[in-house]
């Protein structure tokens, strides 16, 4: 095939484009594989835990760390018409020993038996007690794992034994376990001997069959003062930093796209046109349009497949490697449509190549006798 | 060095493809540049901007203001160490804050403080709070009275600051106490006790020659601390390294593109040329003269490529929501700029060794 010929004979020149291009995959792929656990690793415990709707403080920004609601607001949004059940849920951060060693980890308490129970256990079992827990696998290796104590330092902190493992239960990238509410209370006061009274964060809530979420929320709102009433959903898209991050990481993403449909398109149009004499004296001597044509997208696909290859590779790399404390993990889904949306994306911009292949016309062959070809 | 000016100048079109590419590549690096800045700026000006030598977490906080905790006793014990000059408290709290006549609730960072400092003046009296300027542009205005937290605590503003923010939330500078009704009135589950702070700001004595050494002391006198620089209490802040490496590592990828990207042209061109420097050369022209040339077009071709791509980058921070962290920063765009534009020469050198070997005699058809 004419097409693959020319590659072999110029393999600097493709070798070049299907680097750029590979670098450029590679930074679209990573950016979605970053942004995918960056969202688990800051909110997966909110996300795979199993109160559909959650009651901020209206005040917190719809940030977990930020709210705290008093008991009147927590009773109040109990006797919500259209509320079948409500929770008491405690979220904080706190300096605890495990593995030998200090280190950072959050404890979401909530009502045993009720609302707010890590959804995706997949070893051991769930709390039926104080001072138990379901902690990430994530963090299985860092004192984490089933049978591990892990000790809250402060006075009298709680000492917890971790009896299951659950997928993505982090908060803020930092091992997380789902203890009783007693038990976050404990490690509450014990972190803050001079505290007062220790408040929920949030008040877990499960509808009645039949009524909209939506609407809840809103009556809810009403009728409660100072609350803020947020679907799981909501309550992770809305999070403060993962909205920040989403555009962010949108805008980057649309510019990179871009970038390939540009590079792939200025180079074959270069080409087109350096080729043009070339491809004149191929129509003359009875090439079809179509045939150029084909020669012309097959040689972007083999440009375009060299560049997912150098991509996704090297995104696996990293993926291997990981980010700090974050696993870079690719869903296969997205590599997909990355790679159909990016091909589609360099077609259009060959597109001005293939016009130029379509306009040549056989008959230039003859003008000043053939003289320039 | 002119006909390769000339070329430039008579046929912009020729260089227009590889400019627009360029011109996005140098969009996507300035956006980089200024949401890595705003995400570093924002999450760490409160520290940068106490002028400390060191600050004094208590030991198990794992040097978190959040979690940190030092009482009277423990400050004086730091204040009696040889070789320390001046001590002051800081406490930071993330709370929300009503703007009067704005209906979105903006993110605040309520910072008790002791000592003034470049950035920072003299605490103002109690109930009343220095603002951090990014607050003017969500609608506050000096001598508005803010409401802070759930307990909704009136502070009046009465002056700006200006790069102040912690974790992304906008500062408010107010004196000990006042900090402390804040914290109490909206956290009573984090009481702070009077006398009692989150860490300490310390300023060595002159003439103290070893820093890290001192802060070591510090820690020794108290048993019960951990003395950080301010640059280390920066990193310490979470997620601040792993963002760094992440976005350099993006920023240097995005580079490394810009030079594939002016190799690949360059080197198609040179192509395109061949014939033409033959004949140039056999009129006499060195291959320095010709190479030159090159580069002197793959710079012009980077430079352009800078000014547009800066002002599209203007342009799209008018349109980019506040929600997204960015921040342009001079000294990051002429970083940036003198990346791409070396870069760019290194893309055109790689067309070096094709324009060395071209043989003049190839003019007249008895080259190779």
């Amino acid at each position: 095939m004419l097409a693959l010929k020319e590659i072999a004979r110029a393999r600097v020149r493709f070798g070049l484009l299907a680097g750029s291009v590979g670098l450029l995959v590679f930074l679209i792929l990573f950016q979605q594989a970053l942004f995918g656990s960056l969202i688990t690793g800051f909110i997966g415990a909110v996300q795979n835990q199993d109160s559909p709707m959650l009651v901020f403080n209206d005040q917190a920004r719809k940030n977990v760390e930020g709210s705290f609601l008093t008991p009147d607001q927590a009773t109040a949004v109990a006797e919500v018409d259209g509320v079948a059940e409500t929770g008491l849920i405690g979220q904080s951060t706190y300096t605890v020993e495990a593995g030998g060693e200090l280190q950072d980890a959050v404890l979401f308490g909530y009502e045993l038996g009720g609302l707010g129970a890590p959804l995706t256990l997949n070893e051991g079992r769930l709390p039926e007690g104080p001072n138990e827990a379901v902690a990430s696998d994530d963090d299985a290796d860092k004192g984490f794992a089933i049978g591990d104590q892990v000790r809250v330092v402060g006075e009298d902190g709680p000492v917890i034994t971790i009896v299951g493992l659950g997928d993505d239960l982090r908060w803020s990238v930092a091992p997380t376990m789902f203890v009783s509410y007693d038990t976050y209370e404990a490690a509450q006061r014990a972190a803050n001997p001079g505290a007062e009274v220790v408040f929920p964060s949030l008040v877990a809530v499960r509808p009645a069959d039949g009524v909209d979420k939506a609407e809840l929320a809103a009556r809810i709102d009403a009728a409660v003062e100072g609350v803020e009433t947020l679907t799981r959903q909501q309550a992770v898209d809305e999070n403060p930093g993962v909205r920040g991050v989403n555009q962010s990481f949108q805008i980057i993403l649309a510019l990179a796209f871009v970038v390939v449909a540009l590079v792939v398109g200025f180079f074959f149009l270069i080409l087109t046109v350096q080729k043009a004499k070339a491809l004149t004296l191929l129509r003359a001597v009875g090439a079809p349009s179509g045939y150029l044509v084909k020669n012309l997208v097959l040689q972007i696909a083999a440009v375009l497949g060299a560049g997912f290859v150098v991509g996704v590779g090297l995104t696996a790399l990293i993926g291997v490697v990981g980010v700090g404390d974050l696993a870079i993990d690719l869903e296969p889904t997205t590599v997909v449509a990355t790679l159909a949306g990016l091909t589609v994306l360099s077609l259009l911009g060959g597109l001005a190549s293939i016009r130029r292949v379509l306009r040549i016309d056989p008959i230039r062959a003859t003008a000043d006798a053939g003289r320039n070809l | 060095m002119r006909l390769a000016l000339k070329e430039l100048l008579r046929k912009p079109g020729r260089f227009t493809v590889v400019g627009g590419a360029l011109t996005f590549l140098v969009l996507l690096l300035l956006f980089l540049g200024g949401l890595l800045d705003g995400l570093y700026l924002n999450s760490t000006g409160a520290i940068r901007s106490v002028d400390a030598d060191a600050i004094v977490f208590s030991e198990d906080a794992r040097q978190s203001f959040l979690r940190s905790d030092i009482d009277p006793d423990t400050r004086a014990t730091v204040e009696g160490v040889d070789g320390v000059g001046e001590v002051g408290g800081l406490g930071l709290t993330l709370l929300g804050v009503e703007i009067p006549g704005e209906t979105d609730i903006a993110d605040g960072a309520i910072a008790g403080y002791e000592l003034p400092s470049g950035n920072l003046p003299a605490p103002p009296p109690p109930g009343q709070a220095y603002a951090d300027r990014k607050l003017e542009d969500l609608g506050l205005s000096v001598g508005e009275t803010v409401l802070v937290g759930p307990a909704r605590v009136p502070l009046e503003v009465i002056g700006w600051v200006e790069d102040t923010n912690y974790l992304g939330q906008n500062g408010i500078w107010v004196e000990p106490g006042t900090w402390r009704e804040v914290q109490n009135a909206n956290r009573p589950d984090a009481f702070v006790a009077e006398g009692t702070f989150q860490a300490l700001v310390v300023r060595f004595a002159d003439g103290v020659s070893d820093p890290g050494g001192l802060r070591l002391e510090i820690d020794g006198a108290t048993g019960t601390t951990e003395s950080l620089s301010e640059a280390d209490a920066v990193l310490a802040i979470p997620g601040i390294t792993e963002q760094d490496s992440t976005f350099t590592a993006i920023i240097g990828t995005t580079v490394l593109v810009v030079g594939i990207v002016v190799a690949l042209f360059f080197a198609l061109l040179t192509l395109e040329r061949a014939g033409l420097y033959a004949a140039l050369k056999a009129f006499g022209a060195s291959n320095r003269s010709l190479v030159s040339g090159l580069i002197l077009q793959a710079v012009l071709v980077a430079a352009g490529a800078l000014v547009l791509g800066g002002i599209l980058t203007f342009l799209l921070a008018q349109v980019i929501p506040p929600v997204v962290p960015v921040q342009f920063e001079p000294s990051r765009a002429a970083s940036l700029a003198v990346l791409v534009v070396l870069t760019a020469v290194l893309g055109g050198l790689v067309s070096l060794r094709r324009i060395i070997r071209i043989d003049p005699a190839s003019a007249i058809g008895t080259g190779v």
